[in-house]
């Protein structure tokens, strides 16, 4: 179980991190969503010890990370799979891994059998690797030490789709067997491929957490009229009190869908769709939960 | 799954210091850079050698003193290097993060890399003496010059001396600056640049004159290969300049080591 509390960090002025609190548990696989810059690798980086909190804690199965003896062999740990010699052969940054936490030779061939990265891509040199072999050297590095909690910032990233399924397949087992996870990425459709639980993060503060079908469910209703009853749809609803936006050729409202075909029911309106909000929902959520912390926006200019 | 699945084992032994400092031990020799500069240090020792046995004329400089000495001045350059190397590489390669997830406690781990450079360095030393019998050796043997066997057991401590404060001062510079070319480049600087400095100051300024002995580090290292022995100010002034030079760096280099954020 990892616990953060109260997080904060700020960098001179800005605030990387901002009161962040948040709970993973054993047996799920955590996501930790939000855009660039949003805080989560300066959140992760403080769970693991490595940078310094303002104010607030963090704490692994209650334990600061600083207190655990031979922590690779309890909590995995991967925050950038770039961090590595670029020098050193893939097989030898596990074995340097291997040799740290004091485990037999064995194990660093049983992890590149893992990952699948072959005898001879294990030979070559980390600078010859791609982002995606690197990244699955980084999770068999995270895993050596058969730990029951993972760490891993943007593991997804420089995968390709069949990559991302792998390690979906690959934390899901893991978290089965009891295990926790907190991953981070920046992209909504690697974490809702891989995660159970979401913490959306954006400008340093935790904008919406819960898991993936709450979410989804917050995004609410998707309703479609048989094409001459469109209006009479539009002004039934708006008399029952339900706002609504219009989306493709119908109308998105965070209304129940129950609510929806009563009101519909009540002005006699023929319906062609009435259901849940899809994946795309999610994505509206993303970004409108982050539209307003997130860089690209087009009235924002240069600030001094 | 119940939670004591995931509970932290607190009990666990943690990493012996011993294991700890091989690994770093690992470290100097398994990327090419850290490799081939032993290596090639080693070569260009070598190379020395065999100028000295070949090249100059009989009797003048073949003695083993005389080999081991012209050794050391060779590789006394170069010692430095191999811990700026091990220590600027957990920055410039990024891998700190790594290393300070396996050990958090930095302390531990800036002293398994200080062991580890001590043991490369006293490997450098000990091979640059069995070329230097080598080459008393080939002297004796192919040239049939009377040669000395003698090895001056206060030599071989000044040597050692030498090298253990050249080893922490490429430390202290590698930990102060975190970057191995303006490390390399600093210790350079040290080594040539700050004495012509500071007696060039002192040729203009009576007083800094009577000062510069005691902070001139290049100059006052010098006596420590002197047949003759150092007396007791030299020694003093071995120390004033090391404290100043070697020890000001290494301590703010071990302080930034156990506080800069790993990014």
């Amino acid at each position: 179980m990892i616990t953060v509390e109260n997080l904060t960090k700020t960098y001179g002025q800005y605030r990387a991190v901002d009161d962040v609190s948040f709970v993973c548990r054993p047996g799920q696989v955590t996501g930790f969503l939000g855009p660039n810059g949003a805080g989560k690798s300066t959140t992760m980086r403080i769970i693991a010890g490595l940078t310094p909190a303002d104010s607030g804690s963090t704490t692994i199965g209650g334990v600061r990370y600083h207190d655990i003896p031979n922590p690779g062999t309890q909590v995995g740990v991967l925050l950038d799979a770039s961090a590595q010699h670029g020098g050193r052969t893939g097989r030898e940054v596990l074995t340097v891994g291997a040799r740290t936490m004091g485990l037999p030779a064995s194990r660093v061939d049983e992890m590149l059998e893992l990952v699948s990265l072959s005898a001879s891509e294990s030979k070559r040199r980390l600078r010859d690797y791609s982002l995606g072999m690197r990244q699955r050297l980084g999770i068999a590095h995270a895993l050596l030490g058969d730990p029951k909690i993972l760490i891993l910032d943007e593991p997804a990233n420089g995968l390709d789709p069949a990559g991302i399924h792998w390690m979906r397949t690959l934390l899901r087992t893991y978290a089965d067997r009891g295990g926790t996870v907190l991953l981070s990425s920046h992209l909504l459709h690697e974490v809702e491929i891989i995660a159970d639980e979401l913490i959306v993060i954006g400008r340093g503060r935790i904008v919406a957490e819960g898991t993936k079908e709450e979410l989804l469910h917050a995004a609410g209703t998707y309703v479609k009229a048989v094409p001459e009853h469109t209006e009479q749809l539009r002004s039934a609803l708006d008399a029952a009190g339900i706002a609504v936006v219009v989306r493709e050729d119908g109308l998105q409202t965070e209304a129940s869908a129950d609510e929806v075909g009563r009101a519909a029911a009540a002005a006699q309106v023929a319906l062609a769709e009435l259901r849940r909000a899809d994946g795309a929902g999610l994505e509206d959520m993303f970004l409108s939960l982050t539209s307003d912390t997130q860089r690209e926006q087009p009235t924002t200019g240069v600030q001094s | 799954m119940t939670q004591s699945a995931v509970t932290i084992d607190t009990q666990r032994p943690g990493i012996p210091f011993t294991r700890l400092s091989f690994v770093e031990l690992r470290k100097s020799f398994d990327t090419r850079a850290g490799r081939w500069f032993t290596i090639s240090i080693l070569i260009l020792a070598f190379a020395a050698m065999l100028i000295q046995t070949f090249l100059v004329p009989a009797g003048a400089a073949q003695d083993l003193n005389d080999m081991a000495l012209v050794q050391n001045s060779l590789l006394g350059i170069f010692v430095p290097i191999i811990p700026i190397l091990l220590v600027t590489q957990e920055w410039g390669q990024r891998t700190a993060l790594v290393t300070f997830s396996l050990e958090p406690r930095r302390g531990r781990v800036v002293l398994a890399k200080l062991v580890a450079s001590a043991l490369v360095v006293l490997g450098v030393l000990i091979v640059s003496v069995v070329i230097a019998v080598l080459g008393t050796a080939l002297a004796g043997g192919l040239r049939g010059i009377e040669v000395d066997w003698n090895l001056s057991a206060q030599m071989l401590r000044n040597i050692f001396i030498g090298n253990a404060i050249a080893t922490l001062l490429g430390f202290g510079i590698a930990l102060l600056l975190m970057n191995s070319p303006a490390a390399i480049v600093t210790y350079f600087v040290y080594m040539f640049v700050v004495p012509t400095v500071l007696n060039v100051a002192g040729a203009f300024l009576d007083w800094f004159k009577d000062i510069v002995p005691w902070i001139d580090f290049a100059s006052a290292q010098e006596p420590l290969l002197d047949s003759g022995g150092m007396s007791g100010e030299e020694w003093a002034q071995l120390v004033t300049s090391s404290l100043l030079w070697v020890g000001v760096p290494l301590a703010f280099g071990i302080w930034r080591w156990l506080r800069t954020e790993v990014k």
